[in-house]
């Protein structure tokens, strides 16, 4: 293997126009021929990092060397000239088109000027897919053909531009495992044809078996380049895995009351026959904080998806308060005092163009105080709608202001106010602060504790370690689709521990998992 | 024009004077396009003979609809154009209130028509003594179609089919229905042309005015009807679910609320307007049921809901502008000897400056909301130095 670098980038920061800083004087190179893993937690800056290799992002400063020349990457058709291929996690396929016809997007082959010669576009797909040994079905829509081939075609696409480099954005995210260790093999293929590839992904064993090198970012900083061999996973996830800015909240010590929320062997398999949801077995009591940790897509979106009523798992229980509430609609789940801060605020949260006031209501406006007959009663909705306002602290003009308008940190206080307002016995908190200000972030922990010491049973779902271990009283790790450690105390806690089971590194009996359904 | 602007950002009499102002604007370019367009096909040999000629013809559609030649203001013309409201505005309404909910259904042309002619049938055939059978004709003629309307609502609540293409097409179900019934049993063969028997004489609703402007009691319907359903939209949880599944739908979901239903109800009272509207058209101006096309009505029931903003309140200023130009385009289509393909492509000018005014009111929220969280963020930094 040569030593030559063919993507050198040097001192990247990255300041996006809403401040967040994404990346800080980054250093990161790939040599030629190598399969490099770029690896880091939720918002640790990997994406921008890599978006900016491709010409969808500008850094702020610093620069970027392509076989050893400086380059400007304005745009993604200037990365592809430059040998650079992407392959995203959410594939950019068009559905309705076959697989050849999207392989020759943009570059169509013509017959006598005008029409498209489709049987052009078939031979080259196959071409490729015979030379680079990606098998694809040519001729199939792909809206129908499997995830793994979908990612294939992904793949070729990007070779059949001219790629040499190219870069996986997470591409084991969506396969099963049977797919997962296909991929492994021609991406092998592709490395000894001389190509170079850029793996992104927080997956250990995964990083372990296919890479040579790797970069590790944590909090928009790099914390060094290493040769996969020379590192143990433990180096890696205390590298990976740490905590910078603590925001301490004051709690007293839970007393855990009777069971509200017992889920029982919860199973869910999803669309794509991979199993997000493997044996899910936990109990949330009154007052107490539960909280569960994990990297992102390790089953915490499908358990609360099957909790609200989004969802149907494939085997197993829920129940709240003793009744089994798997099956019943969202009505029917309010209507037993559940409460959900839903991970997506724009898409589940809120209605962006509607006023302030009009999102407090919306679980509530079949309540009697806020009718009078069939119309609202508008005076009582002004007066509860200016009350919550004031009581969480949301900074507006008034409650009549559309609420779209407001800062990320204040439409979360809104949300926040509606769902903690109705009388609930169990909040489930999903990503409750996700990129929202310090002053909200404190203010919507310190209500969540404030509400479970008042007796609320409380879910926390988290990807941010501060923030499940500040909060929880009792904490699971999930990975892989299954609950991979319980501690019934958070205090001792370390991080290089925890990062240990979310990265899989470690698994608890399951006799220790066993205590959190407090049987 | 749009209520949204008054929350956010200016002061209410600021937004007015923004409204009225960028309103006359696109109309003056409206206009100014409208008389280009006219010049080039006018009549004339030399540049001052055309330049009368097209003055003369604007004059015709702007004056004319309400003013007589000498320039004294007609009442008639304009009862006249009160009374053309009438059906737009109940189509308006019911478009008004399906695309609140993002509920495309263009159904109100089939759904006027459907109204209009059950209401006839009840008009002819069912021996309901005085008034009252003027209420139950046209209470049969909104039900009928109230239930016509359940047909694209159920499919799209219930198994996703597109209510846009089912409206559309049954659009023409309807008329070609209604014109085989009266092909083959209903119409009157002592006639020359195809229409019902007459209706019963207590079936004719009175007019406001003799003039003989058919102005009926059906525009202050109307009016009620406007008022009733502002009421329905933003003072009632139904009408609230409404507007709500029209902005974000999971939102209205994950909230509880119940989706398919507001899906249904919102097509379902879509039609019992349109259907209401039919019913009064045919008992305030008509004395038999002669449609065997479509009215197009409901066409401009469309354009008067989106020219709304999908407020129902607006809606009488939208059926105003809509009859106004209407009216004034086929004056000067025969005074003025403007050809009437020209009137068309007129018409569409100033529709679409007044839509592009909408547009415009997009944009403008959007500076609105920029400068609010400019200065919210301010406040916030202020609050916090405060703090420390």
């Amino acid at each position: 293997m040569g030593e030559e670098f063919v993507i050198q980038m040097k001192g990247i920061t990255k300041v996006y126009p809403n401040g967040t800083v994404a990346n800080q004087d980054v250093n990161f190179d790939v040599k030629k021929g190598e399969i490099h893993a770029l690896m880091g937690e939720n918002g640790a800056g990997k994406s921008t990092l890599m978006k900016m290799l491709f010409g969808l992002e500008q850094p702020t400063s610093g620069e970027i060397l392509v076989n050893g020349e400086p380059v400007n990457l304005s745009s993604p058709t200037v990365a592809i000239s430059h040998g650079i291929g992407m392959v995203h996690q959410h594939f950019m396929l068009v559905p309705s088109l076959t697989v050849a016809e999207n392989m020759v997007l943009g570059m169509v082959p013509k017959k006598s000027g005008m029409l498209i010669d489709y049987k052009k576009a078939v031979a080259l797909t196959e071409e490729y897919s015979k030379k680079f040994n990606l098998p694809v079905e040519a001729n199939a829509r792909v809206a129908d053909i499997p995830v793994g081939m979908k990612q294939k075609v992904e793949i070729l696409k990007a070779l059949v531009r001219g790629a040499k480099i190219l870069i996986l954005d997470e591409p084991t995210a969506v396969l099963t495992t049977q797919e997962t260790a296909e991929l492994f093999v021609e991406l092998e293929n592709l490395k000894k044809q001389g190509y170079t590839m850029i793996f992104i992904s927080h997956k250990l064993n995964e990083i372990m078996e296919i890479t040579d090198r790797m970069t590790i970012l944590r909090g928009g900083r790099s914390m060094g380049i290493y040769n996969t061999k020379d590192v143990t996973p433990e180096e890696i996830s205390r590298l990976m895995v740490g905590r910078d800015v603590v925001l301490k909240v004051e709690k007293e010590p839970a007393q855990p009351g009777e069971e509200v929320l017992r889920v029982r062997d919860l199973e869910y398999i999803n669309e794509w026959g991979k199993k997000m949801l493997d044996k899910v077995s936990l109990s949330v009591r009154k007052g107490e904080i539960l909280g569960i940790a994990g990297v992102e897509g390790n089953g915490q979106k499908e358990l609360v998806d099957m909790l609200f009523g989004f969802n149907t798992p494939n085997a197993g229980s829920v129940k709240v308060s003793g009744e089994e509430i798997l099956g019943l609609n969202q009505r029917e789940i309010r209507e037993r005092h559940i409460s959900l801060v839903p991970e997506d605020r724009m898409l589940y949260g809120i209605a962006a163009t509607a006023s302030i006031e009009e999102n407090l209501i919306s679980d509530r406006t079949a309540n009697k105080e806020l009718n009078k007959g069939i119309l609202f009663n508008m005076s009582e909705i002004h007066k509860m709608s200016d009350q919550l306002v004031k009581d969480y602290t949301v900074l507006c003009k008034s409650a009549g202001q559309t609420i779209g308008s407001l800062s990320g940190g204040n439409i979360q206080k809104v949300v926040v106010a509606r769902e903690f307002s109705n009388d609930p016995v169990l909040i489930i908190a999903d990503q409750p602060t996700r990129g929202i200000d310090v002053g909200a972030t404190e203010f919507i922990r310190k209500k969540l504790v404030e509400l479970s010491r008042s007796g609320i049973a409380v879910l926390l779902v988290s990807a941010d370690l501060n923030e499940v271990m500040e909060l929880s009283d009792s904490l699971i790790i999930m990975c892989g689709g299954r609950i991979a450690a319980y501690f019934e105390d958070t205090r001792d806690l370390s991080d290089e521990l925890m990062g240990k089971y979310m990265l899989g590194i470690e698994q608890q009996t399951p006799e220790e998992i066993r205590r959190v359904c407090h049987e | 024009m749009n209520k949204k602007n008054d929350v956010s950002g200016m002061s209410r009499k600021n937004s007015i004077k923004f409204s009225v102002i960028r309103a006359l604007a696109a109309l003056a370019i409206a206009l100014a396009v409208a008389f280009i367009l006219i010049f080039v096909s006018a009549e004339g040999a030399n540049f001052s003979e055309k330049m009368s000629a097209s003055l003369k013809a604007l004059r015709e559609m702007l004056v004319s609809p309400l003013f007589r030649k000498n320039g004294t203001f007609s009442v008639k013309s304009f009862t006249d154009v009160l009374a053309q409201m009438i059906p737009i505005m109940f189509t308006g309404l019911a478009t008004c209130i399906m695309f609140s909910a993002n509920q495309f259904n263009l159904g109100a042309e089939g759904g006027i028509m459907l109204g209009a002619f059950v209401t006839a049938l009840v008009a002819v055939y069912w021996h309901i003594p005085g008034p009252m059978l003027i209420v139950v004709a046209i209470v049969m003629g909104a039900l009928a179609t109230g239930l016509m309307m359940l047909i694209p609502a159920v499919l799209k609540a219930k198994l996703g089919v597109s209510e846009m293409v089912n409206s559309l097409m049954l659009n023409y179900v309807i008329m070609y229905m209604i014109n085989y019934l009266m092909n083959t049993y209903l119409a009157d063969t002592s006639k020359g042309v195809t229409q019902t028997q007459p209706f019963q004489a207590n079936a004719i609703m009175p007019q406001l005015v003799s003039n003989g402007s058919r102005l009926s009691w059906g525009f202050v319907i109307a009016i009620i009807m406007v008022i009733l359903c502002w009421f329905f939209m933003y003072r009632t949880r139904w009408g609230y679910g409404i507007r709500m599944t029209g902005i974000n739908q999971p939102f209205v979901m994950y909230s509880g609320m119940n989706v398919a239903m507001i899906i249904i109800l919102c097509q379902v009272l879509g039609g019992i307007l349109a259907g209401m509207g039919g019913g009064i058209e045919m008992l305030g101006r008509y004395s038999v049921y002669n449609w065997i096309q479509q009215p197009q009505y409901g066409w401009t029931g469309i354009t008067v809901a989106i020219l709304a903003g999908n407020n129902p309140i607006y809606v009488p200023l939208a059926a105003f502008f809509m009859a106004y130009l209407t009216k004034g385009c086929t004056l000067m289509s025969t005074n003025a000897n403007v050809p009437s393909q020209l009137i068309s492509i007129i018409q569409a000018v100033i529709f679409l400056f007044f839509a592009a005014h909408q547009f415009l009111a997009g944009y403008r929220q959007k500076l609105v909301v920029k400068s609010a969280q400019e200065e919210l963020a301010q406040k916030e930094a202020a609050e916090r130095s405060g703090e420390k």
